[in-house]
């Protein structure tokens, strides 16, 4: 068990850039989650905690000790790749067996037995231990890669995608079921991932990175609420957040209000939110499809839109409503509602959870209150 | 545009193994969407290539129309077919790409520009057309790959795995616009997929497929929340419905022996279990209420894991080998280690038999 | 429906079969041939029937009266030394052309691979020169040397296909399992290629044994292979076709024991990919 500490780690692929400036700080048995779309640098880090790459620039330390130049083998670190990477020629228990027959990690016979089956229980696989690898299922490979890093007791786990080669029913029960596993482990643990739902399930914090840089750093509910970008805010959510441009107005009493949309219902702005927002005429908001409410009755507060299209999910629907103004957005809502295609409709909007970011640089400036989310969690 | 009529249509590849496609008879009426969903290896693909006509049917009917096609030449059958690969001819530009089967076709000059700027201004490609396939984007590639199916203005339009490539974000936008396409077109169309999410959006009736043999034909709604037996109660939804097998004790509770989960039953659930000795039960996590407060028929349990995702929360509690997930207002706030008191609503709650799986 | 689809199974299958059959006798019909005219005497030679007196007169000839069995344990030890220095060279290189990156990288792997295009021919006049001044002419390590000519390409490329399917990350995996890099070239990725080290080792060891140019050309007395002095039968006033047979079919063993010992890994090796987990 130890903490780990990532300090202006930087890697470049020749020319491509790996990840650059990356600073970060993991506490002892915390579990990170690094979050990132497709190609952002997440895996180059994992790589380079491991010690399977070596880093251009930056440094790496373990539970307070520099493990610049370790040899991997040095850093009692144990991975799960996205691959699995398990010896093919292997069988369940020769796979989980392995790091305890290595010169580093040498067990006693009877230890290494008793290690492999307590582990092999813990992962539901104790009755495959004699079946060569070739003949496992996805699942089970992916369980067995768990128990091999596992019996290592080592100090950090490194986590690579671990789920994502399994199909979507099972993921949704494995990620439950490592989140339950994660409080018998208390080892500290930093997990790789593309899908937000692993993100905020399993992580206490999270990393959210993109093409290579570190853009946010937060709890699952810092981030999903406080979006530190436009950009952050629309790898949380799916569907994605709605970004609208909206225009800052003074009303009668005092108050700031917003025009959006192309309809002459200001939304009020608190003044502590506009003391915020660095005397911007003009803002993008960020709005959650789930904050925006179909309205069953004529309202003096109600946009209009017409229903560009419709798509029920089960227990929720989407519904896709060219606003006034021509701009798209989505709402998700209660799946026994139905609705036809260019239908008028009127809807509104959750005053309360809007984001308020810059107009150009599309970064943070405020939020608007309190979330209902967050107002339940006293 | 057509009705499309599959009767008892088989596929077998190698005599001796097992079907690929097994007396599957579906009516898909004029201009209605259909999605064909299950996984990998149910027959899905296989059962388009046979109404496509690149493959050959082993025995049974395909009408389209009122025309029986078993023997017609897939160029003559009126089918459009999005491949799920795009298969786009490289050195052709986009324009050429879509104009090249009505030439096929001997279809005149003048038509076929005019029909090409129509159908680029459907699919939103007008920027593309003089670009080769190569500088396209893959979001723009599937729409290049639907357009050169639709052009042709086919009785049917089939759309194999149209989403599977394009990443999340993409995935989702086509996803709608695929949906108002169909809005606005009317097209008779039939689209394979093995994403449960994609078939509900997009279809009027879903067609669920296993082993190659048809479970369920009916609306998304019906489909899921009245699986016709496990298989299908199980492919849809995310997250999965809990399934797991419980027995009947005397006091006509539901047990899952060797725990404490004991649930009365209603009358209507009770006669369906009958004097079976055990079934399996299954109920959607959104069908679970959780409660710290017992009520009449509650059951009671250890909250074992817990996941805030934003604008949901999933609670996970344990029963011996089983973890029962429920999905949760997000202002309930529940901690591993707590005690609750679970309560079903009976409506929601599904029972299938041991053996066969069907729905009770 | 079920009924006539199996019936015209059936024939398929038995015409495929029937089919498959003449093609085998066609293919063995010159082994067979070999094997016959070893065991014919002289005076029969020219007969076409299949019927004829056997005898072993040829096969003592060849052997026993001839020096060729010195020469048929030259190939042996040639051969086998050749494949074992290609071995001991080649599987270091596969693996670094499989998985490092370096400049000219696809540039020396086909260098590698284009000595198996250029004709022997072409080379073994200078080769002749150079071995006679170097005193390489007519000894084994000469001929092993200039064998590598021919195996080492043959075993650089069928290696590194099986080092590129190896995913790195089991590398990484068994490296952080705590074993050092030899370690974990031994004990994982060796095992893993084994399939292909087999096939390949196989074949290298066919070429060579088969061998005809060099040995004719850069070797002597000493150091002949029997591919070489089987032509010696040939020669002089008399041509003694059924000895040259019978030197030919024990040339042949050595190759069909090998091969029907480790049929199982050749089939497996020669289809690439074959270690994928």
């Amino acid at each position: 068990m130890a903490s780990v500490h990532l300090h202006e780690l930087t890697k470049w692929y020749g020319k491509r850039r790996g990840i650059e400036d990356v600073t970060l700080d993991i506490a002892d048995q915390e579990f990170m989650t690094i979050f990132g779309p497709a190609g952002a640098g997440k895996t180059t880090t994992l790589n380079l905690i491991a010690g399977i790459v070596a880093p251009n620039r930056g440094g790496i330390r373990i539970g307070g000790r520099d493990v610049d130049g370790l040899e991997p083998a040095d850093r009692n670190v144990a991975m799960v790749f996205e691959s699995y990477a398990l010896y093919p020629q292997m069988t369940v228990f020769q796979n989980m067996a392995f790091p305890l027959r290595s010169p580093k990690h040498r067990t006693s016979a009877r230890e290494l037995e008793e290690r492999v089956r307590r582990y092999a229980k813990m992962m539901k696989i104790d009755h495959l231990l004699q079946r060569p690898i070739q003949a496992l299922s996805n699942g089970q490979r992916q369980r067995t890669a768990l128990g091999r890093a596992l019996v290592r007791q080592p100090d950090v786990f490194l986590m690579d995608e671990p789920l994502s080669h399994l199909d979507a029913k099972l993921r949704h029960s494995m990620r439950a079921e490592l989140k339950e596993m994660r409080s018998q482990l208390g080892t500290t643990t930093v997990y790789v991932t593309h899908d937000y739902l692993e993100a905020m399930s399993l992580g206490d914090r999270i990393a959210v990175i993109n093409l290579g840089r570190l853009q946010q750093v937060g709890t699952p509910k810092e981030i999903y609420f406080t979006p530190a970008s436009v950009e952050v805010a629309r790898l949380f959510g799916d569907p994605e957040i709605n970004v609208i441009g909206a225009r800052l107005r003074s009303k009668p009493d005092g108050l700031a209000g917003l025009q959006i949309l192309g309809e002459n219902i200001p939304i009020g702005v608190p003044s502590d939110v506009v003391s915020l927002l660095n005397g911007a005429e003009t803002v993008k908001l960020g709005v959650r499809p789930s904050d925006i409410e179909i309205a069953e009755n004529n309202g003096a507060g109600n946009f209009h839109g017409l229903v560009y299209s419709f798509e029920p999910l089960g227990t929720k629907s989407v519904l896709t409503i060219d606003a006034s103004d021509g701009s798209r957005i989505r709402a998700l809502i209660d799946g026994h509602r139905t609705f036809e295609v260019d239908r008028r409709i009127q809807f509104r909007i959750d005053p309360r959870s809007l984001v308020f970011f810059e107009t150009e640089k599309e970064g943070f400036l405020a939020k608007s209150r309190l979330n209902r989310q967050e107002a339940g969690d006293g | 545009m057509a009705e499309l009529t599959l009767r008892n249509l088989t596929k077998i590849y190698n005599p001796g193994t097992p079907a690929a496609v097994e007396q599957l008879s579906l009516e898909i009426r004029d201009g209605e969407f259909i999605a064909l969903l299950g996984p990998s290896g149910c027959g899905k693909s296989t059962t388009l290539r046979m109404v496509a006509g690149l493959e050959t049917v082993t025995s049974g009917e395909i009408l389209i129309g009122k025309k029986t096609v078993n023997q017609t030449h897939p160029k003559d059958r009126g089918v459009g077919l999005a491949f799920e690969n795009y298969a786009l001819y490289p050195p052709l530009r986009v324009r050429d790409n879509l104009a090249f089967n009505l030439k096929a076709h001997g279809v005149s000059g003048r038509e076929v520009e005019k029909r090409v700027a129509e159908i680029a201004k459907y699919l939103h490609i007008g920027d593309l057309l003089d670009l080769k396939p190569a500088a396209l984007s893959s979001g723009q590639k599937q729409r290049v790959n639907m357009a050169r199916a639709m052009i042709r203005r086919p009785a049917v339009l089939l759309l194999d795995e149209p989403l599977s490539h394009l990443d999340a974000r993409l995935r989702v936008q086509m996803r709608t616009e695929i949906k108002r396409l169909h809005a606005e077109q009317r097209f008779t169309t039939i689209i394979v997929t093995h994403d449960q999410l994609e078939a509900m959006a997009l279809a009027n009736r879903i067609a669920v497929l296993h082993d190659g043999r048809l479970q369920q034909f009916d609306t998304p709604l019906e489909v899921f929340n009245h699986p016709a037996n496990e298989f299908v109660a199980g492919f849809l939804g995310e997250p999965p419905m809990n399934i797991f097998e419980v027995t009947m004790d005397a006091g006509s509770r539901l047990v899952v022996p060797g725990t404490d989960f004991t649930l009365p039953l209603n009358d209507k659930l009770q006669r369906l279990f009958g004097s079976r000795a055990g079934a399996k039960f299954g109920v959607r996590p959104w069908g679970v209420k959780v409660s710290s407060t017992q009520s009449g028929g509650s059951v009671p349990g250890t909250v074992s894991v817990v996941e805030n995702l934003g604008d949901e929360t999933h609670v996970g509690v344990r029963y011996g080998e089983i973890l029962l997930m429920a999905s949760i207002p997000v202002t309930d706030r529940f901690k591993p280690g707590s005690k609750v008191q679970l309560t079903f609503n009976q409506d929601d709650l599904n029972l299938f038999d041991a053996t066969t799986g069907d729905r009770l | 429906m079920h009924e006539s689809v199996s019936f015209f199974g059936l024939v398929g299958r038995v015409s495929k079969t029937l089919l498959l059959l003449v093609y085998a006798l066609f293919a063995l019909f010159p082994l067979l041939w070999m094997v016959i005219m070893s065991l014919k005497p002289d005076s029969q030679m020219f007969t076409t029937t299949f019927l004829f007196s056997p005898t072993v007169e040829n096969y003592s000839a060849v052997f026993l009266r001839s020096d060729y069995s010195h020469f048929f344990f030259n190939n042996l030890t040639v051969s086998i030394s050749a494949v074992l220095l290609s071995l001991i060279v080649g599987v270091p290189a596969a693996y670094a052309l499989a998985r490092f990156q370096f400049k000219l990288k696809e540039d020396i792997a086909f260098t590698i691979l284009s000595f198996r295009f250029a004709p022997e021919i072409l080379v073994i006049l200078p080769l002749f020169l150079i071995y006679q001044k170097t005193g390489l002419y007519d000894t084994y390590f000469g001929l092993i040397w200039v064998y590598q000519l021919i195996t080492l390409p043959l075993l650089i490329w069928i290696l590194r296909g099986y080092f590129e399917d190896i995913s790195p990350d089991i590398e990484a995996a068994a490296q952080l399992d705590g074993y050092s890099w030899w370690q974990v070239f031994l004990k994982v990725l060796l095992p893993l290629v084994k399939p292909g080290l087999v096939a390949a080792g196989l074949l290298c060891f066919i070429f060579a044994w088969n061998a005809f140019t060099f040995p004719l050309l850069l070797s002597d007395a000493r150091a002949q292979t029997s591919t070489v002095v089987a032509l010696r039968f040939l020669a002089s006033d008399t041509v003694h076709y059924g000895q040259v047979a019978a030197a030919a079919t024990i040339s042949a063993l050595p190759e069909v024991i090998l091969a029907l010992l480790i049929q199982k890994h050749l089939v497996r090796g020669l289809s690439f990919g074959a270690v994928k987990g």
